[in-house]
């Protein structure tokens, strides 16, 4: 997928500007943030999973290299096939590939954020394979020609009129006034394409090393439609998706569902070990399993970074994030939104482009303390503003400017000597004069009227606090 | 092994910092990796026999969760309890087709006697035992048509959890995926002990299972109806699979 990660500021002002969209993150907050604020309440040992899940996490990520060799082993002995990609472009041609070799014309695909990456349906529609999202979230978004908005909810901008609108128009359909309605359509249109289709695609939420053992979960019912009806499965996984043990399954279910929706369990949880065996009534003949890299490595070398390979995409952050939920998912202008996004899709894309997406942030910490794993959000924040200011790991995304190099290089010399220090006030003082009403600066010229395009700075005080407080003593 | 696989591993080994010969794994404690067979295989001993000492009070931490997360939920006394249920239910659904796995428990319902009188094709998914390869393919397919026309699926488990209000089916050999997929309405047969206490407990019982060899293809677990929040945050059900779930909690 294109990334358009240098629009984010007129991209968050339309949303900003969308009285639906606000209306419509409302909501996304009102239901899934405390949805989850319950589930976690209602759990006991919580605060334990935690803590165990990020350990396990780590554990696995560090020996990243052990364990996706053991669950590659683990599912070729179950009967599957395993193939490894570089790039996005590898993994498509792979999948394209192997329909056109099964003369597939149809292919049911799951929600996948990873096939988002690889724009998949992009490659499959151009080798004359049809791509059919049933995902109802990414069904609209697939009608509508849009990208998803949220990583569990990918058409939660819209409005249901919006998606009856849709729905007349793409479909057919009659103008809907209910919601039932439009699912039930949903599910007639999608009903004759799961028989219909030769190939199912699906995303991973984890991939069991020790028995090569996939693990889909899922709301609908379609995960369980696209591993059930065609005669392939064809199942993309970024590389990071691999746990330890079945053991350990139990911990991360609970924790990715309950921060994701509050439910106790998804609807369905549905694990493939390998296609069907020669005794099963129904299933896959052939289970193909491709483990994508596409930039993921760039965050595995970095070790400020490689936290960021323990997300489980269950979309907490975004739903806690106070700037997520006011300019919305596609402002960030890549697949991963939200806090998390902020993070990994600078490094999967291109971290100068993106030099907008880690300032979306107040630091507030909320993401961090509503992840399910404790990633350290904030710190990694932090950790790429500094990059894009001083390019120290990467030289080549440094974006800061001149006059803000300028400005910070003053500020480290004057701060850093009382005699500098009080000259610079003075200066500063002085240089202000003309600018400052009641104390506060509303306009400052050229390259630092950013600094005041949104709000006031206290204007520079004429007496130095160190001054005022020698004689308060 | 694929051709790509050991490029793509030596890359990941530099990136890790250990370009040769990568030492061997140590396991971390916080997974459960490492716990030893023996080990393994007496935790899972233990849960069976608490599935069974516990069993009632198990089934009604069941009812309760299973409720919650959308279940119909409803004791029988019997088999034949069961069997009446179902046949309101059919009469309540209008229901024409019925399919059915071929579990022990659903064959001892005798569903084809309790609904025929009733008009009601009800339809085994299973293929016929001794069955060769192309007649094997014909029932298959003929099946796969049932169980998209069927307005009913009846369906046993294999475990019960009591934590979440969920049923576990392995397909195999008798047992469809489907029948509990693309019906409509599902009901669930839940038979005493079968009720497990939490997710732990049943997924340490099924790495018992994969040490011994025997995990199978297919796991399905379900915890009411199918369902969608992907409009405006309203809750719909039975958007693919079925909208409608009854658990039958049997003796």
């Amino acid at each position: 997928m294109e990334a358009k990660t240098k629009n984010f500021n007129t991209a968050a002002a339309e949303a900003l500007n969308d009285p639906n969209i606000q209306a419509n993150l409302h909501g996304l907050y009102q239901g899934f943030h405390h949805a989850r604020v319950d589930a976690a309440a209602a759990t006991p040992g919580w605060e334990e999973m935690r803590e165990k899940a990020r350990e396990i996490k780590a554990h696995t990520i560090d020996n990243l290299d052990h364990y996706l060799e053991m669950a590659s082993a683990e599912v070729t002995r179950a009967g599957g096939s395993v193939y490894f990609a570089n790039t996005a472009e590898d993994a498509s041609r792979y999948v394209v590939d192997l329909a056109r070799s099964k003369g597939v014309e149809i292919a049911i695909k799951g929600k996948s954020m990873l096939s988002e990456e690889m724009g998949l349906n992009d490659r499959l529609a151009e080798n004359g394979i049809e791509p059919v999202e049933t995902d109802l979230g990414e069904y609209i978004i697939q009608l509508a020609g849009e990208t998803p908005y949220h990583i569990i909810a990918p058409a939660i901008h819209k409005t249901r009129d919006e998606v009856a609108e849709l729905f007349e128009e793409k479909l057919d359909a009659p103008r809907y006034h209910e919601i039932e309605d439009m699912a039930g359509e949903a599910r007639r249109q999608l009903r004759q394409k799961f028989i219909d289709a030769d190939m199912g695609i699906t995303g991973v939420n984890f991939l069991v090393a020790e028995t090569g053992t996939i693990v889909l979960v899922t709301n609908e019912g379609n995960g369980r439609m696209c591993t059930s009806m065609p005669r392939t499965h064809v199942a993309i996984m970024g590389m990071e998706k691999v746990i330890p043990s079945m053991d350990d399954l139990g911990i991360f279910l609970r924790l990715l569902i309950r921060s994701a929706t509050g439910q106790r369990l998804s609807s369905y949880v549905t694990t493939v070990t390998g296609p069907r065996r020669h005794d099963d009534e129904d299933g896959p003949d052939e289970l193909h399993l491709v483990v994508v890299d596409n930039g993921r490595s760039r965050l595995l070398a970095d070790p400020e970074l490689r936290e960021s390979l323990n997300c489980l995409r269950c979309g907490a952050c975004l739903n806690a994030c106070p700037v997520y939920r006011k300019v919305g998912g596609h402002a960030y202008g890549w697949v991963y939104p939200g806090p998390i996004g902020a993070v990994i899709s600078p490094m999967l894309t291109n971290l100068g482009d993106a030099k907008d997406l880690p300032h979306a942030s107040s630091l507030c910490g909320a993401c961090r303390e509503v992840c399910p794993v404790k990633i350290n959000i904030p710190r990694m924040l932090l950790y790429l503003r500094k990059e894009l200011a001083q390019g120290e790991t990467y030289p080549e995304s440094r974006r800061a400017s001149l006059v803000d190099r300028l400005l910070m290089k003053g500020w480290r010399l004057s701060i850093a000597n009382p005699i500098m220090l009080r000259l610079a006030n003075k200066a500063a003082a002085l240089a202000q004069w003309p600018l400052a009403r009641r104390r506060r600066l509303t306009w400052l010229p050229g390259p630092l009227g950013g600094w005041t395009r949104y709000r006031n700075l206290p204007a520079i005080a004429s007496r130095p606090f160190s001054k005022r407080w020698r004689k308060m003593r | 092994m694929t051709g790509n696989q050991a490029e793509f591993l030596s890359n990941l080994r530099r990136t890790l910092g250990r370009p040769h010969d990568a030492p061997p794994l140590a396991i971390s404690d916080a997974t459960a990796l490492g716990r030893d067979a023996g080990e393994v295989a007496r935790r899972a001993e233990s849960i069976r026999g608490r599935a069974q000492e516990d069993a009632d009070a198990l089934a009604d931490e069941l009812e309760t969760a299973a409720a919650l997360a959308g279940w119909k939920v409803a004791r029988v006394a019997s088999t034949q309890d069961a069997a009446g249920y179902i046949a309101d239910l059919v009469r309540e659904l209008e229901a024409l087709s019925v399919v059915r796995s071929a579990q022990a428990v659903v064959e001892r319902l005798d569903l084809e006697g309790v609904l025929s009188g009733a008009g009601v094709q009800v339809n085994a998914m299973a293929v016929r035992e001794g069955s060769d390869e192309s007649s094997a393919d014909e029932q298959r397919s003929a099946m796969r048509q049932h169980a998209i026309d069927a307005d009913l699926g009846i369906t046993g488990v294999d475990y019960a959890i009591a934590e979440t209000g969920t049923c576990v089916l392995l397909p195999r050999k008798g047992i469809s995926r489907l029948v509990s997929l693309l019906p409509p309405v599902h009901v669930a047969i839940v038979e005493r002990g079968q009720v497990l206490p939490g997710l732990d407990e049943f997924f340490a019982l099924r790495r018992a299972h994969s040490l011994g060899g025997d995990l199978g293809s297919y796991m399905t677990l379900i915890t009411g109806p199918s369902r969608s929040a992907d409009i405006e945050y309203t809750i719909v059900t039975g958007v693919h699979g079925p909208g409608e779930v009854h658990m039958l909690l049997l003796g």
